[in-house]
């Protein structure tokens, strides 16, 4: 397992190499100059000219790019030109606030997902089952942006119970930054928590129809105990794999929910750096998402190996 | 097979249910048609929070941004959102009235002007103090400090934002002579502005990159904390040499969505909202409880035509198209809830340079003379045109309606092509969009609109990116700067406007209203046309009713 691991982390940086080289190329090929876009629609020419000049875009793009690296390999990832700020300083304070929203709506998700796939599982083709899968659907297929408005709506302005904007501040209470969690988690838990009921449910169907789990009722097990240890236990490889995935997702933030309650995260960032083409933001989030998903892959694997001591990298023996 | 179909029956009721019930929260979905009442209404629409009672002392005032400021320095920053922090943080020398057609004195208590037009002698007040800092105690603010913020801001500002000063001396205490390379007419306007702001040195240089997180001035509340796209903090001024202000502090936060605004209005989160738009403005307009403000903006909504290249490049053409679009249901269809009134003329009626006698002269809505025209000129059966917006709901609106117009009216085919902001203003500014639209806000001096979208100098830029060149509009418009007397500018720039419409370049559509939401405790609150809300000067103060 050791070797696994070690192999794979050095498989990351040739993988980190390649996702640097090709946002750069593809951030100064899409239209759009940066000078103009951080100075606004009221810049003069000789304005925009300067501020190329300050940002170094008009040396030879091999330059820039042989600089980038330069600095990158000594960890600096350059500067913000909208912010004037260094971009790890920027993406460092947000990545709390993402990880904040994110980490319980996922929690949220992954419980509430589970549960209702076991139970539909188990109740294949009752009502439960018809009910749960299609709440599934509306979830996964609800627009977000319409449902924060609405959660809004009802728990803010009509019932005064929860906060509309922002994300409170610790120095009123932990209370209050839970009060002000509420409705983002939850809308950002509703789409994760559709995903995960769905692939529990298939997942546990296909395990629960398998030799090993009638073998075990056959031997007069629990079938409270044969669906919530066995059965799960070996559907978890898929439901792993849909975690790690979601949980790597994180990291690029969460746009439409952070835009409607106006919380500063990773995806506000991001599409601001884009609409600003800040390339050195651009280009330090990506590395930072790219990082954040060959990271919890490899963790993914390492589970994989753990859950099965059958499952092995290194090839039969 | 009949249980599954009652299942997912029920479930359809139960989700149409469930739908109707929130269906009322959105009503503004109902008000669909366009009516021209709400344009009316503007009129007589309310401008100003009605005092009730005496002033009281304290409270946070709450104001929400559409954007998030994200650096504070007054030569880096390049948006409206810093300014209005800049500007409750900072002073200027001179700024503008309520009313946007007088500048008075601010911490400049008097000013002399050369008969040349190249020396401005300002007396600086002796009762200005700077808020205390980490690299200065909030010691007094001299002749040196402006001398050195306005000398900063030529050199350095981003957006060039005083380069009509050539440098400036002390010559006392509380005396300093700023000398323009040219006679410039609008040098007391450039000073109202944010970017030249009177800021202390020890400060900027002791926090060096880091001044833009970390800004001092004088104005009448300090900043306290700023925390990048959330929030900024400021804090009473106790030494404020125009009043005390009555609020204990101000908090500007971020809230992007307009509609979440108005929610945030509704629960109290916030006081005042700037910059409301489309559904969320009738929302307000029809609580009762959170009031709106709103008055007519200096701003101008427009359609440019490419005066270089493509079929737009003909004059005929340019006025057939005018003809071919009914302006005033253009911006009842786009602005369906009264938040613009229609326009002629590429300045607002706000600006002094305005000159209302030109609106007769702009072709008015006449399909059957457009189609006439552009037979003339060539194109009986219509042709092709590419026009590029930007992805905003009002822009699309206003695009899907043109393009009905022009296919109806004159059989010309128009492509729209939507961009995100980035894209679109690399197009606009090439000279490559046949035609494209925008919209222009800024000072209600007739040089912020006319010499940016017009003169020959601002070519490749995005004002004027459809090459817009006449030397008699760049001669008056050059004149209009040598001169400091505003009725003689006022003239040139009629001249100027004159001159400009003739050539068709373009549909100014509409104009848009500042809309404001406010909470019924904020008192002693004035709308202003550029949308900057003003919290303590010599004639307001804001204050919070219990």
């Amino acid at each position: 397992m050791i070797k696994t691991i070690l192999n794979r982390c050095l498989q990351i940086i040739p993988s980190l190499f390649v996702v640097i080289t090709i946002t750069f190329i593809l951030t100064r090929m899409i239209p759009g100059d940066p000078a103009r876009a951080v100075l606004g629609p009221q810049a003069s020419v000789e304005d925009i000219q300067r501020m190329r000049e300050t940002m170094g875009l008009d040396e030879p793009m091999l330059i820039q790019y042989r600089d980038y690296m330069l600095n990158v390999l000594r960890g600096d990832f350059g500067k913000s030109y909208s912010y004037n700020k260094p971009v790890l300083e920027l993406i460092a304070g947000r990545i709390p606030n993402t990880l904040l929203l994110a980490l319980p709506a996922i929690g949220i998700a992954l419980l509430i997902g589970l549960v209702i796939g076991v139970l539909s599982a188990v109740n294949q083709g009752s009502l439960f089952d018809y009910v749960f899968m299609m709440l599934a659907l509306v979830g996964v297929s609800m627009p977000i942006f319409w449902m924060g408005l609405m959660l809004v709506l009802l728990f803010s302005v009509n019932l005064g119970w929860l906060p509309a904007i922002g994300m409170g501040s610790a120095a009123k209470g932990i209370g209050n930054v839970i009060r002000h969690m509420i409705l983002p988690c939850f809308c950002l838990s509703t789409i994760p928590t559709a995903t995960f009921a769905r692939i529990t449910r298939s997942s546990i169907l296909e395990s629960i129809h398998g030799d090993a789990i009638r073998a075990l009722r056959a031997r007069g097990i629990r079938e409270a105990i044969v669906v919530w240890k066995y059965a799960l236990k070996s559907a978890l490889p898929p439901i792993v794999t849909v975690l790690g995935l979601q949980l790597a997702s994180c990291f690029a933030g969460a746009i439409l929910t952070e835009t409607i309650f106006s919380w500063p995260g990773m995806g506000t960032l991001i599409v601001g750096a884009i609409d600003n083409r800040d390339y050195a933001l651009i280009q330090g989030a990506v590395l930072v998402i790219a990082l954040a998903f060959v990271v919890i892959n490899m963790i993914v694997d390492v589970v994989y190996m753990m859950i099965n001591p059958k499952v092995s990298y290194e090839g039969g023996k | 097979m009949k249980r599954k179909i009652m299942v997912i029956l029920s479930i359809a009721a139960l989700l149409a249910g469930s739908l109707s019930a929130c269906g009322n929260s959105g009503g503004s979905q109902d008000t669909a048609g366009t009516s021209v009442e709400g344009t009316k209404a503007a009129e007589s629409a309310q401008t100003e929070t009605k005092a009730t009672g005496e002033p009281v002392e304290g409270g946070f005032l709450t104001i929400s941004l559409p954007a998030s400021p994200k650096n504070l320095d007054p030569v880096k920053y390049t948006g409206t959102y810093e300014s209005q922090i800049i500007g409750t943080v900072c002073d200027t020398l001179v700024e503008y009235d309520s009313g946007l057609t007088q500048i008075y004195p601010a911490v400049a208590q008097g000013w002399e002007v050369s008969d040349d037009g190249l020396a401005y002698t300002f007396k600086i007040r002796e009762d200005v103090y700077f808020h205390p800092g980490e690299y200065q105690d909030g010691r007094q603010l001299t002749a040196e400090d402006v001398k050195y913020s306005l000398e900063r801001s030529n050199q350095l500002s981003a957006m060039n934002r005083l380069d009509m000063l050539d440098h400036c001396e002390v010559t006392g205490e509380f005396e300093v002579v700023c000398y323009l390379a040219e006679p410039n007419a609008v040098f007391l306007t450039a000073l109202t502005d944010a970017g030249n702001v009177i800021i202390p040195k020890e400060e900027v240089e002791g926090w060096g990159e880091d001044f833009g997180t970390h800004l001092i001035g004088s104005g009448p509340f300090a900043l306290e904390k700023f925390e990048l796209d959330q929030q900024t903090t400021l804090i009473r001024n106790d030494q404020y040499w125009a009043s005390r202000p009555y609020l204990d502090g101000v908090v500007f936060k971020l809230v992007s969505d307009a509609n979440q605004a108005a929610n945030a209005l509704r629960t109290g989160e916030v006081n005042i909202a700037t910059s409301l738009s489309g559904e969320a403005v009738e929302v307000i307009r029809k609580d009762g409880v959170v009031e709106l403000l709103e008055m007519p903006g200096l701003h101008v909504a427009y359609i440019y035509f490419n005066m270089v290249k493509g079929p737009t490049a003909d004059i005929k053409v340019r006025e057939a198209l005018i003809k071919a679009v009914n302006v005033e249901e253009l911006t009842a269809g786009v602005y369906q809830y009264g938040e613009a009134q229609p326009a002629s003329l590429p300045l607002p009626p706000g600006s002094w340079g305005y000159d209302a006698s030109l609106e007769a002269t702009i072709p008015a809505y006449d399909p059957e003379g457009a189609k006439a025209l552009l037979a003339e000129a060539g194109y009986p059966d219509g042709f092709e045109l590419d026009l590029h917006i930007s992805n905003t709901t009002a822009r699309v609106k206003m695009a899907t309606l043109f393009q009905a117009y022009l296919e109806q009216n004159l059989g010309v085919k128009v492509n729209i092509n939507t961009s995100e902001w980035g894209t679109f203003s690399e197009i606009g500014a090439s000279g490559e969009a046949d035609i494209f639209a925008m919209s222009w806000t800024w000072y209600p001096d007739p040089f912020f609109f006319l010499n940016k979208i017009f003169h020959s100098n601002a070519i490749g830029s995005l004002g004027n990116g459809q090459g817009f060149n006449k030397p008699a509009v760049d001669a008056a418009l050059d004149a209009a700067l040598l001169t400091t007397d505003q009725d003689e500018r006022a003239q040139l720039y009629k001249t100027a406007l004159a001159e400009i419409v003739t050539e068709h370049p373009g549909i100014f559509y509409s104009n848009e209203n500042v809309e404001w939401g406010v909470t019924p405790d904020v008192q002693g609150l004035i709308q202003r046309a550029d949308g900057k809300v003003k919290i303590c000067t010599s004639d307001i103060n804001i204050w919070l009713a219990k």
